[in-house]
């Protein structure tokens, strides 16, 4: 057994061409996961039944199952349904980026959703009740009171929740993309060296995974500025 | 539903598969997330430095890309040591149930350590203060006190990480563990109806999901019946 070193200098640059798919599929599912977030927590809070149990339900079943399985029900599942076949969307569910994108962020947003609602159920009532004492309608103590406190105490856990985010994008490689865990399965496939390989890319993205958590911690200290204590 | 009709057994034996590698991999988190946990609160650095190496690198890598190589690491590895004894040997695989549950372990089991850690420092220490001035030995404050404490700041993440593991079994099918996902694979091979196989296996994970966390609310509810009755 060998460890091949030069075989790990020529593949890096390789599966580094795929960092930019894995940005990408990171960036949008984000994205759009965190709108749905927004819609999960405001149909949550709405305190209106009908708008409550829809919101339960989805993240229940978006929670209690795999990502792989929901993956592989948009990807390989959806081109059953005729409707689907002859809707608009059919573009996107054809793609197997568009799948993945769709598949990830509803994924991550029933998560996120969730993190959003501690961070405001976190919010002292001490703080709303000083709003309305001030005359602030429900909708203003929501804007200027209740959303920058839950963001600042919601952050750390969305922070992790970004960073599996990251991991789950390399499920990608199972529906033929081809982002920097695809290229590194095709290459091991050829050259039948895992450890080399696997594990650069293991490094590859612990590295990534160390910049989003720095760069989450730059804006939580961003965020609490105003909540340090001067010595 | 009559397109099931031939496939309910081969899903049945695909559940059981599944439950396995939970309760395999559970046993083995807990040793993990123990061992690590004992390791990052003792005194010694190097010991400290292995568990945070532990938890960095297994909270910062792709759970696919672990049991990947896990699975091919293993295979190649334990075929060149066993060439060293007989030459003639050609190739060692490791069994995909293996390779599988201890990746999924290792994983779930660098969240347990920073659990397990967090629990035990969380136990107040009022309350070991208090049982040793009423007279308590070493162990009978481990057993009464610290256990009953950590146990109760445990669970609900605890909860989390058994969740996390049921869910991270699917990803085993990748290297050919016959699990539910396997048997979709192969039911969609003779029926050609991905959507509804898929969803069989979505309601089979949401079954697994659903047992766990009402066993875990009845734990909590046993865990804090001291704390409620207040």
């Amino acid at each position: 057994m060998s460890f091949d070193l030069s075989l790990i200098v020529e593949t890096v640059p390789k599966m580094l061409a795929g960092v930019g798919l894995t940005f990408q599929l990171l960036g949008l599912s984000a994205f759009l996961g965190l709108i749905l977030a927004i819609v999960l927590l405001l149909m949550r809070i709405s305190g209106k039944w009908y708008l409550d149990w829809p919101a339960q339900l989805y993240i229940y079943v978006f929670r209690g199952t795999p990502i792989l399985v929901q993956i592989f029900i948009i990807y390989y599942g959806f081109p059953q349904l005729e409707f689907i076949r002859e809707s608009v969307l059919w573009p996107i569910f054809r793609d197997p980026f568009g799948c993945a994108v769709v598949a990830l962020s509803l994924n991550t947003g029933a998560y996120v959703s969730e993190i959003l609602r501690g961070g405001v159920l976190g919010v002292d009532r001490g703080v709303l009740e000083a709003g309305e004492a001030l005359g602030l309608s429900t909708t203003q103590r929501f804007i200027y009171l209740t959303t920058p406190i839950a963001t600042r105490l919601a952050l750390p856990a969305y922070g992790n929740d970004i960073i599996s985010l990251l991991k789950s994008t390399a499920l990608a490689s199972t529906i033929t993309l081809m982002d920097m865990t695809g290229i590194a399965r095709t290459i091991v496939a050829q050259t039948y060296a895992p450890y080399e390989i696997f594990i650069s890319l293991a490094i590859i993205y612990m590295i990534l995974t160390f910049f989003l958590q720095k760069f989450i911690s730059l804006i939580e200290a961003y965020l609490g500025r105003y909540t340090k204590r001067e010595s | 539903m009559e397109l099931l009709s031939g496939w309910w057994d081969d899903f049945f034996w695909g559940s059981v598969v599944v439950a396995q590698v939970f309760l395999a991999s559970l046993v083995l988190m807990v040793i993990f997330g123990l061992i690590g946990a004992a390791a990052k609160l003792s005194g010694n650095r190097i010991v400290q430095k292995i568990a945070n190496g532990y938890t960095v690198v297994f909270r910062g890598t792709p759970e696919i890309l672990v049991i990947l190589l896990l699975y091919f690491g293993s295979a190649i590895t334990l075929t060149w040591i066993s060439r060293l004894f007989n030459p003639d040997i050609k190739f060692v695989d490791v069994p995909p149930f293996w390779a599988g549950t201890v990746a999924i372990a290792l994983i779930v089991g660098s969240y347990a350590t920073e659990t397990f850690r967090g629990a035990f420092l969380g136990v107040r220490p009022g309350s070991i203060e208090a049982a040793k001035a009423l007279g308590m030995s070493g162990l009978q404050v481990f057993f009464y006190i610290r256990i009953p404490e950590m146990w109760r700041l445990a669970l609900p993440p605890f909860g989390n990480h058994m969740l996390s593991l049921i869910k991270d079994t699917a990803l085993i099918s990748i290297i050919g563990l016959n699990e539910t996902l396997f048997v979709a694979k192969q039911a969609i091979g003779t029926t050609g109806k991905p959507f509804t196989m898929y969803i069989v296996v979505g309601l089979i994970y949401l079954g697994f999901s659903t047992v766990i966390t009402l066993t875990v609310m009845a734990l909590e509810r046993y865990g804090n019946h001291t704390v409620r009755a207040r």
